[in-house]
């Protein structure tokens, strides 16, 4: 049975016409939790805007293969749908919309069947229990008014809901306390299985203390520089990326 | 006496709003107008050349027909200024009103040519007990890239008439920054038109006013985004006491094609009386989907708790609503950087206030 | 593919066209013979004779508004000011005649009124032809009837409140309305009766070429409460229809209203409607507002805060699409010490409509202690569309919180990649911005209404993205 979930082949992508990857290639199998390190502004968010197509970024070399599928040219949602999520670093504001009305309609979108809203809500409370989030913020408008943390615990949330096959977690562990990264990898726990896998992008290696990983990837100027395992990460967090910087 | 409707806005409400203009009614207009011979021009160089000449006038607003004819049959300042390259120091045009000077009818036109830079001081100045007439037209064309920042200062007595129509016109990348002090003047009214047409052009235009007695104070301003990614900023401070009135009239029209153009505009008025008035019309007009644009407008007297505060550190009440009016005004008293005129402007403001 | 509920609703049940089946249509256009005709027909009351004719006198004196849009494409010569459909005043749904039942049916107000509402009226072109309440409020003393019959029965109230809240001179179409009004509802509430379900009129035009000039007049006594609700919608035909209502609401010391309009007349219609309430002591006025139709609006409710204390909310959305100019707002006049108003204004453009926000605040020299905060939000969906703010505050006292904020722009790019990425398609993720932005309105409505109007955004939105 062929395990790979996705496979990044030589990517290319502009934002603002100007070159920010420039050749990235990234397999991913299933079961696995893969890390992408790096300095500011070497291409991290990039890689996963480019991934769910965001259209501000222009991909203009390279293939993106998901399950088989090329899928570099479909529309956001069509990827979404396949099982690809993306954690925002910054999770924009929907006033008027609760977050129990949004995922609901959501989840109905993902997978094309109807949501019985009992059983939804009382899911939607376990998983709020177990990321210690105020069960009041159900009804609350999507991101509106939340904290830099709770909004990024909601993004968690969204993950475990959507249930999606592959999560890709841009920045998530930011600005967060320890407490609240400690939360975030448990959700990912909770989420992982073998059958899905994980993709962390950050730019600092907090949250590996609490959670193991397969691989870890250092991106510096749009390039994959080196690959290892959790040791790399130890490695970059006593000495830096001074070593993989194109001098 | 005659009887004036001046200051339209681009756009008309309802009448019995009673701000679609403003009419003036036993205002003593000059019959003859005498020459005016006090100006004092203070560093003019090689790099601004002002002439002595006049520029035939057409203004898309303006305050009113007679008052743009006024200027354009018979004014007795005419200045044609051009901007050649960056200017360091402040240039100043002084109008000093007098016993002999009390009628200024005048006519600027600048033109500032591409990549030039300076700052252009307008004053016009006289004692308390004069009784002046001033209608002016302002012309400034900002070419590409020019940067450039005029101070109006109307220090005029409380009894004289103040009428100023200012038109500009901002190519690409050029920054344009108007600060306007309008004290003077038993009406004093002043009508601004910005044509915001390059990319990039950035506009801004800061007032501050302080009503008193019986004035009247009515601003129209009007602001068109037509370049991509262009910008407006307009921002007004003001204080009224006594019977005071001011009507604020603030359009900013987003033009189609405007893309990414920002427009914003902040109004707020402090009430020092129960008699004072204050009227505001702060438009948005949009014809562009790709827009931000933003108003706010307030109005009240100055916050019991800040006035309880400062007084608790000894001030009485009069010194203390100073303070916090002074508070108000003090990001706008920043633009000028010439500290002699600051602190007459700042001694103005002590006086009005008293 | 899962379908939405964008495809599932269905626009038609506004547009069933009935015959025109009347049982007497005045001749078009406006002159003395014609009000007169009116009056006839009517069987008015002498004094209800002499007002029409005064009213039309200064109907021809009044210039047309000189701001606003443009209603040179009204042609009252074109217009039949009086239509009465084939029917009585019927106080129960089976002896309205089957075509006139059938709209009401599909418009779904029988449903409504079994469900959620404590009494009913309807009207059908010019004439109210079903009228109901529920007993227990009928044994408290509410009043809830058609004009008409208010006027045979309550002669001494009608009289002394009618147009004396909006004055015939007021504006052209006021007076228009004063010479040609036919229809609409007259409600009492007295003192210290809570009304806690809704009453409702829904007025219907059928008549092509033809006005409807319904007068509302709400009562509410001292401590007394009310929700009333009002709908209107008609079908679309190629010339102009007309509709210059005028709603008159006092409201007395300690006693509450809510005003709820749902508007959604066809795109022929230029709805030139005038809506007013005094507002007595520690009374409260809240106007909820929906404006989805017609081709021409001018609409702006005034509340008049007479008593100390007043308070007043208008909270209201407006929606243009094609061909529409919807210039709607608000009026607050603080004539008394700690009244206050809040606005929140919301208005969507899109394909090539206008939306303006139009509004005055004054704070008279009595008003001391007035706060007022006003908020409007513009939504543009498109380059083609306009969306004008033109708000006019008037403060002549300083022991006053005074503040106004706009904001106008387009929905961000980036909110619709978030939203995308969550499964959402662009047209959802669009609708659903959408209706989060008029939820602050459809919030204050009853469940049936809140959900009408998401309807009717969905029907707006239809077709024009993507």
């Amino acid at each position: 049975m062929n395990k790979t979930l996705i496979e990044i082949k030589d990517l290319h992508v502009n934002a603002s016409e100007k070159e920010i990857l420039k050749g990235i290639n990234l397999k991913i199998n299933k079961g696995e939790i893969h890390v992408i390190m790096g300095p500011n502004g070497s291409g991290k968010s990039t890689t996963a805007n480019a991934i769910l197509n965001n259209p501000e970024y222009t991909k203009t070399q390279g293939s993106i293969v998901y399950e088989g599928e090329d899928i570099s040219n479909l529309k956001t949602d069509e990827i979404a749908r396949k099982g690809i999520f993306m954690s925002f670093q910054l999770p924009e504001e929907i006033p008027g919309i609760s977050v129990t009305n949004f995922l609901k309609y959501a989840k109905n979108k993902i997978t094309g069947e109807p949501v019985k809203i009992f059983k939804f809500k009382e899911e939607l409370k376990k998983y709020m229990e177990e990321l210690n989030m105020n069960p009041k913020y159900m009804e609350r408008s999507l991101n509106v008014g939340f904290s830099g943390g709770e909004k990024k615990k909601n993004e968690i949330l969204q993950m475990l809901v959507l249930n999606p096959k592959l999560a890709i977690l841009d920045e998530t562990d930011s600005g967060l306390d320890v407490d609240a990264i400690r939360t975030v990898s448990k959700g990912i726990e909770m989420f992982k299985n073998d059958e899905n896998a994980v993709l962390i992008i950050t730019h600092n290696n907090k949250i590996l203390h609490s959670l193991k990983v397969d691989y870890v990837h250092v991106l510096v100027d749009g390039k994959i520089v080196t690959t290892g395992g959790q040791d790399l990460a130890t490695e970059i967090e006593n000495e830096g990326y001074g070593k993989y910087k194109i001098l | 006496m005659s009887s004036l409707s001046l200051n339209e806005t681009p756009v008309r409400t309802s009448k019995s709003f009673n701000i679609n203009n403003i009419k003036l009614t036993n205002l003593e207009l000059p019959k003859v107008i005498q020459e005016f011979n006090n100006t004092q021009i203070v560093n003019a160089s090689s790099k601004i050349i002002i002439e002595e000449k006049r520029t035939p006038i057409s203004l898309k607003y303006g305050l009113g027909e007679e008052q743009t004819k006024q200027v354009q049959t018979e004014a007795n300042q005419n200045y044609k200024i051009a901007i050649d390259s960056k200017v360091n120091k402040d240039t100043e045009i002084n109008f000093n009103f007098d016993n002999n000077n009390n009628t200024l009818i005048d006519n600027i036109d600048i033109l500032a040519n591409e990549q030039t830079n300076a700052t252009i001081i307008l004053k016009y100045e006289s004692s308390k007990e004069l009784e002046c007439y001033h209608n002016g037209v302002l012309k400034l064309y900002a070419k590409k890239n020019s940067r450039i920042n005029i101070i109006i200062v109307n220090l005029l007595s409380d009894i004289s008439n103040n009428f100023i129509a200012i038109e500009n016109t901002i190519e690409e990348n050029a920054n344009v920054k108007y600060t306007i002090i309008d004290f003077g003047g038993q009406n004093t009214v002043t009508n601004y038109y910005s044509n915001i047409i390059g990319d990039f052009a950035d506009n801004t235009l800061n007032t501050i006013y302080i009503g008193k007695d019986r004035q009247i104070i009515d601003l129209n301003y009007i602001a068109e985004l037509k370049g991509e990614k262009s910008n407006i900023n307009i921002e007004v401070q003001g204080a009224l006491k006594d019977k005071a009135k001011k009507n604020f009239k603030g359009t900013i029209d987003f033009k189609k094609g405007c893309k990414k153009a920002k427009g914003e505009e902040n109004e707020n008025c402090m009430l020092l009386s129960e008699t004072a008035k204050s009227i505001a019309l702060p438009m948005l007009l949009c014809s562009e989907e790709d827009v931000e644009g933003s108003h706010s407008s307030s109005a009240g007297k100055v916050g019991d708790k800040e006035l309880f505060y400062i007084m608790s550190r000894g001030f009485e009440l009069k010194e203390a609503q100073k303070l916090l009016v002074r508070a108000n005004f003090n990001k706008i008293l920043e633009n000028i950087k010439n500290e002699e005129l600051k602190q007459k402007v700042l001694d103005e403001i002590n006086w009005r206030l008293d | 593919m899962s379908k939405t509920k964008i495809e599932e609703f269905d626009r038609s049940i506004y547009n069933l066209k009935n015959k025109d089946n009347y049982d007497y249509k005045i001749q078009k256009g406006i002159t003395k013979e014609i009000i007169e005709e009116i009056s006839n027909q009517k069987n008015d009351p002498d004094w209800m004779r002499d007002f029409r004719l005064e009213a039309l006198e200064v109907y021809n004196k009044l210039e047309l508004p000189t701001w606003g849009p443009d209603l040179s494409e009204l042609n009252m010569d074109e217009i039949a000011t009086y239509v009465r459909p084939k029917t009585k005043l019927n106080n129960s749904w089976d002896d309205v005649p089957e075509d006139i039942k059938n709209t009401f049916y599909k418009l779904g107000i029988p449903e409504a009124e079994k469900k959620s509402l404590a009494g009913v009226g309807a009207q059908y072109d010019s004439e109210v032809v079903y009228h109901s309440m529920k007993d227990d409020l009928k044994k408290q003393g509410v009043i809830y009837t058609d004009m008409e019959t208010a006027i045979r029965e309550y002669p001494d109230i009608v009289k002394k409140y009618f147009m004396k809240c909006v004055p015939v001179n007021d504006h052209k179409f006021v007076a228009l309305h004063g010479a040609v009004w036919s229809g609409g509802s007259f409600v009492y509430v007295p003192k210290n009766v809570k009304v806690d379900i809704p009453l409702q009129s829904y007025f219907r035009l059928n008549s092509p070429e033809s006005g409807q000039f319904e007068h509302t007049l709400i009562i509410v006594e001292e401590g007394a409460s009310l929700h009333f609700i009002e709908g209107c919608s008609a079908p679309k035909y190629s010339k102009i229809n007309l509709h210059a209502g005028c709603v008159e609401l006092i409201v007395k010391d300690n006693a509450y209203l809510r005003y709820s309009t749902i508007e959604n007349w066809s795109k022929n219609m230029l709805n030139l409607n005038t809506k007013k309430a005094m507002i007595g002591k520690n009374a409260q006025v809240d106007w909820v507002t929906g404006s989805f139709g017609s081709k021409i609006s001018m609409l702006y409710p005034l509340s008049q805060l007479n008593g100390e204390g007043a308070k007043t909310e208008y909270t209201g959305i407006s929606f243009a699409g094609k061909g529409q100019n919807l210039d709607t707002g608000f009026k607050a006049i603080h004539n008394a010490p700690n009244t206050s108003s809040v606005v929140n204004a919301k208005s969507i453009s899109k394909n090539g409509g206008k939306c303006t926000y139009r509004s005055l605040i004054k704070i008279s020299p009595k008003a001391k202690n007035s706060k007022s905060s006003v908020s409007c939000e513009s939504l543009m969906l498109d380059d083609i569309s306009v969306s004008d703010t033109i708000p006019v505050n008037d403060i002549q006292t300083d022991e006053v919180e005074f503040s106004h904020e706009a904001k106008i722009g387009k929905i961000s790019d980036k909110t619709i990649f978030y939203l995308m990425s969550r499964g959402l398609s662009e047209e959802d993720a669009k609708a659903m911005i959408v209706r989060g932005f008029a939820y602050p309105i459809s919030k204050e409505l009853p469940v049936e209404y809140a959900v009408e109007m998401n309807n009717l955004i969905n029907i707006e939105l239809q077709g024009t993205i993507g």
